[in-house]
């Protein structure tokens, strides 16, 4: 998957890791191509320079990170109309996810709805689809969130 | 010095090289000091100027990007300093305009008179520069021009009563103008 973006013109990958998101973060560490930031807000802040500078990015976090940058998605992606990929990681999908997750992962999709962001679930079969769908909205300068659910407890 | 005197000042010294101004009081002063379309006003997302400042650095390496910054604004986002020290920009000059004040919000302290910002930014690898007068201010910006940054400039400022008018564009025309002129 991750492959599939950098071929795609997706030349900036960073974030804040998750374990939901582990395979795509190894891959892209491996390819010396991630940044990971201190806070979610910090890798849209620099995801912003690359955008004004013509370069898209994808952006992943948890979504306790989601929360984290609602500041910075309102009053600076969606101000300024920056492109930008979300990708996230659904904790709190299951019911016997860790008791830290549950909350989030209740209020996700309504928050998701609320600021208007346009988001689709990835799974096996159409990744793909939906990730060309991501890609193509940057065009438009607009923010696309992609989410993979947590389907397994650690 | 006051506030917009600072920001005049710098904002001249600067030419042509971009310019991504923090929110409130300092976006503000830049728009009516010296507009420019090389200056990105971040009007909201308090804290993200610098990060906004190392993507363009990153993506820009003949360019010299300024970002002006406050005291207030470092204290939020601490954690750009280091992601700015472990990536090295050598084109990045980050001015902090330090009044020890929230000036934007009625002039509410902040800490920046309780920590050692110098040493925190030396020890995420910026080479510091104090600066007060007018003249240090110009002979800072000749200093640095032959300098590899990261580097970061403390202005001291003192605390004025001077609010200043929004800034006069909109966000979308803040961001089609700067990035005409750097790309």
């Amino acid at each position: 998957m991750f492959d599939y973006f950098l071929k795609r013109n997706i030349h900036n990958f960073v974030g804040v890791p998750d374990s939901t998101l582990k395979f795509f973060i190894d891959q892209g560490l491996q390819k010396k191509k991630i940044i990971i930031t201190t806070r979610e807000e910090e890798a849209i802040g620099l995801a912003t320079g690359f955008a004004l500078s013509n370069s898209y990015s994808l952006i992943f976090m948890q979504n306790a990170g989601f929360a984290n940058s609602l500041s910075s998605i309102t009053s600076l992606l969606q101000l300024y109309r920056i492109p930008m990929i979300l990708l996230i990681g659904w904790r709190g999908y299951l019911k016997t996810d860790a008791p830290e997750h549950l909350t989030i992962g209740k209020i996700q999709p309504s928050l998701l709805k609320t600021l208007e962001i346009e988001s689709k679930i990835l799974t096996k079969q159409n990744w793909k689809k939906n990730s060309d769908w991501a890609i193509k909205n940057l065009q438009k300068n607009q923010i696309s969130a992609l989410i993979i659910r947590r389907e397994f407890d650690d | 010095m006051i506030r917009s005197q600072a920001i005049k000042l710098c904002a001249k010294m600067t030419g042509i090289n971009p310019i991504i101004s923090a929110n409130g009081f300092i976006s503000r002063d830049l728009f009516t000091e010296l507009d420019k379309p090389t200056n990105f006003y971040m009007i909201g997302s308090m804290g993200l100027a610098s990060s906004i400042g190392l993507g363009i650095a990153l993506k820009n390496p003949r360019k010299k990007i300024f970002v002006f910054d406050g005291d207030g604004n470092i204290l939020m986002n601490m954690g750009s300093l280091a992601t700015i020290g472990a990536l090295r920009p050598r084109n990045l000059i980050h001015i902090v305009f330090d009044n020890h004040s929230h000036e934007s919000t009625g002039g509410q302290p902040t800490i920046s008179n309780n920590i050692k910002l110098e040493k925190i930014a030396k020890s995420v690898n910026y080479k510091v520069f104090h600066v007060h007068t007018k003249n240090e201010i110009e002979n800072i910006f000749k200093k640095v021009k032959s300098v590899y940054g990261p580097i970061m400039i403390i202005i001291k400022i003192k605390k004025s009563k001077n609010t200043s008018k929004r800034v006069g564009i909109d966000s979308l025309e803040i961001k089609s103008r700067f990035m005409n002129s750097i790309n």
